[in-house]
């Protein structure tokens, strides 16, 4: 479950809307801090700026007053702006506290310059510090030879940090937070559809070519991608038709010559007296053509079994039922090359498929084992579940087996092992074998050692209920 | 020189069957082998013609190409049983999947044959039609061929007073085999009446359910009563 929630998340994530989604978010986040940063940065420097002037006009409009008047000024000063933090000190020529909240000097200001800025706990310490961590400071001599320090809190440029800061934030969750979930939800759309998409190139993909993409009237780009894998399924069912028809028109046009061939031989044959010294040569000329006619049939009878329509006529079919079938069938053959010939079924094992077919398919197993396995062996043959959702038939012999690397290839048509040479048979039987597997769904394994070999038919099993 | 004997009942004309059949070479043959066999053959090399055919002569039994120019042989079978002509007719037809069969078999036709087929197969089958078609009548109960009787509602078998104990499979075989005696039963027939499967099993698998059952059914030194028809099949008696 967690395997499959992930996959599901990796997936979704890796949709071209959310990509680009999360690059333009990303992108974003990164615009919006340069912008509100740069907006901050220059209001603050303005603030400054302004807090300098106003420190230094300040400064000089108390130094030109007389000594009494400015303590009245600056007490006057401290209170009138209460809401920006304000603070004094007067120091003697040598930078001893004389008066005010500031007492000490702060070190490495210089006297009779700009305004500085530095940390408040430079400047003043105790239960008069503002609650903010710097001070704009300004200090001058006094023309009677004492030093005054102004000191003026930042606290307006700290509040346009504050606000610039969650300006961003907000800005930043309004515009994201909705439009990564409108994004999540914009996606649906297209997911579902390619989901769609998915489901119909199942059955192509399983050679019924009859079928095609979905197709929407939006125009947009899945829609242009469908229209293109369509127009090129037409070409290829067009050409898949067109072999077809051409292998068609080859077996038809074969098929009534070697039907003349075939009676015109048994007419000869009926002719002559069993005496005549030609009579063998005709009854294995005769003997041959079938051999023809017997793979031709196999032939045509694989390419119908490609095609897919025929699972319309699927039913319900027993699977313990039908071994005891092709068990009883080919009992009496077994038992003629002296093979020992065992039936072991598991009963209530359903599968969807045509009835008919899967006897061919098992009886071409069976007839294959019991061909190839020398007299006084064995074959086996059984069904039963192997997962809850499908049984595994086996046919099991203890023949010569099937060299590991010829495994494959013996679902080819007209493959034929070196052993086997020598026996008869068109080699078509496992062909039709792999053919009626793949129109059922089922898979075909081979197992084994040197000596024996299981083939192996998995069925999925009819859903119950 | 018939290899096949046609039983010929006093009274019974020669059988006389239509070939429906658009290729020269293939129908003269199928004529000529019907000739061999005692049964006399008309042709016809397309659709209208054969269907005028059929309706102007009772015809025993017809064989009908499905892929004939211009005409769909099935659509042919039903216009027959349409106007009430119960002709039984034997399909040939290039295409062998199960479907296209089903498909004939629904429209009206008796039996079917895939192109390429041989002669003999075909008209083994013609001869089983035709067998089919006089028998008709009150539904036996009991088969007899020689000494050997077969009770259909006890399912037993006896040859003289000899009780046979007989496999399911092998009293369905027997039964088949005695529905149609003298006739020639070919291996493909024998699978399809007996198992009701039409696939090719390999040539021997029949013989060896036929030599099991001439085992118990023929008596120590007589010759057997199943006989090997070379090249084409069986035939009891």
């Amino acid at each position: 479950m967690a395997d499959a929630a992930g996959k599901h998340f990796s997936i979704h994530w890796r949709a071209t809307t959310s990509r680009l989604l999360l690059a333009y978010g990303v992108f974003f986040v990164i615009w919006g801090t340069v912008l509100l940063g740069f907006i901050y940065w220059e209001t603050l420097h303005y603030l400054e700026s302004r807090t300098d002037l106003q420190l230094k006009q300040q400064i000089g409009y108390l130094r030109s007053l007389s000594e009494d008047h400015m303590l009245i000024a600056l007490n006057d000063y401290v209170v009138l702006e209460r809401t920006n933090y304000n603070a004094w000190g007067l120091f003697d020529a040598n930078k001893t506290w004389l008066y005010g909240d500031v007492l000490q000097f702060p070190a490495g200001l210089t006297i009779d310059s700009d305004s500085v800025r530095m940390p408040t706990e430079q400047v003043i310490v105790g239960p008069f510090a503002p609650p903010t961590p710097m001070l704009s400071v300004i200090a001058t001599h006094l023309p009677n030879g004492q030093i005054l320090v102004l000191a003026h809190t930042t606290r307006i440029a700290a509040r346009v940090g504050d606000i610039t800061m969650h300006g961003l934030w907000w800005g930043i969750s309004f515009t994201l937070v909705p439009g990564l979930l409108g994004g999540l939800i914009l996606n649906l759309g297209p997911r579902r559809r390619i989901r769609l998409i998915e489901s119909a190139t199942q059955p192509i993909m399983h050679g019924d070519l009859r079928r095609r993409l979905p197709v929407s009237n939006r125009g947009d780009e899945l829609d242009r991608l469908a229209a293109i894998v369509n127009d090129m399924l037409d070409q290829i069912e067009r050409l898949m038709g067109e072999v077809k028809g051409v292998c068609d028109n080859i077996a038809h046009d074969l098929r009534t010559p070697l039907t003349r061939l075939r009676s015109q031989l048994y007419r000869v044959q009926q002719e002559l007296n069993e005496e005549d010294p030609h009579a063998s040569l005709i009854e294995r000329c005769v003997f041959d053509v079938d051999e023809v006619l017997a793979r031709f049939r196999a032939l045509l009878r694989i390419s119908e079994l490609e095609d897919r329509r025929r699972r319309e006529g699927f039913i319900s079919v027993d699977l313990g039922e039908t071994l005891e079938r092709v068990h009883e069938l080919y009992a009496p053959l077994a038992e003629d090359q002296s093979l020992r010939f065992e039936l072991e079924i598991e009963s209530g094992l359903i599968v969807q498929a045509d009835p008919d077919l899967l006897f061919e398919a098992l009886g071409n197993l069976v007839s294959n084992a019991i061909k190839f396995t020398p007299a006084g062996g064995w074959v086996g043959l059984s069904v039963r579940r192997a997962s809850p959702s499908t049984a595994r038939i086996e046919v099991a012999d203890n023949g010569p087996g099937i060299p590991q690397a010829q495994r494959q290839a013996v679902w080819q048509r007209f493959y034929r092992g070196d052993a086997s040479r020598a026996a008869s048979g068109h080699g078509l039987g496992l062909s039709i074998v792999a053919a009626i597997a793949k129109l059922h769904d089922f898979e075909l394994s081979i197992e084994g050692g040197d000596a024996g070999t299981r083939m192996g038919m998995e069925c999925p099993l009819r859903p119950t209920g | 020189m018939f290899k096949s004997a046609w039983i010929y009942l006093p009274g019974r004309r020669m059988p006389h069957i239509l070939v429906i059949e658009d290729d020269e070479i293939t129908a003269r043959e199928i004529v000529l082998e019907l000739a061999a066999h005692g049964i006399s053959a008309d042709r016809a090399s397309d659709g209208p013609q054969g269907l005028l055919r059929a309706q102007e002569l009772r015809y025993d039994a017809i064989t009908l190409d499905l892929m004939l120019p211009g005409t769909d042989g099935l659509t042919l079978v039903k216009q027959l049983r349409e106007q009430g002509i119960t002709t039984p007719v034997l399909m040939i037809s290039a295409l062998g999947d199960v479907d296209e069969r089903v498909r004939g078999l629904r429209a009206g036709g008796d039996d079917y044959l895939t192109k390429p087929f041989a002669p003999d197969e075909m008209t083994a089958r013609i001869e089983v039609l035709l067998r089919r078609q006089r028998q008709e009548q009150p539904a036996q109960t009991k088969l007899r061929v020689a000494d050997l009787e077969l009770d259909m509602i006890a399912r037993t078998a006896r040859r003289g007073s000899r009780e046979l104990t007989l496999l399911p499979t092998e009293y369905r075989l027997l039964e088949f085999l005695m529905r149609y005696p003298g006739q020639v039963l070919t291996r493909a027939m024998i699978f399809e009446s007996v198992w009701g499967l039409r696939f090719d099993p390999g040539t021997n698998l029949i013989d060896v359910h036929i030599a099991r059952l001439r085992r118990k059914v023929d008596n120590d030194g007589e010759a057997s009563l199943i006989r090997t028809m070379r090249g084409s099949g069986y035939r009891l008696g």
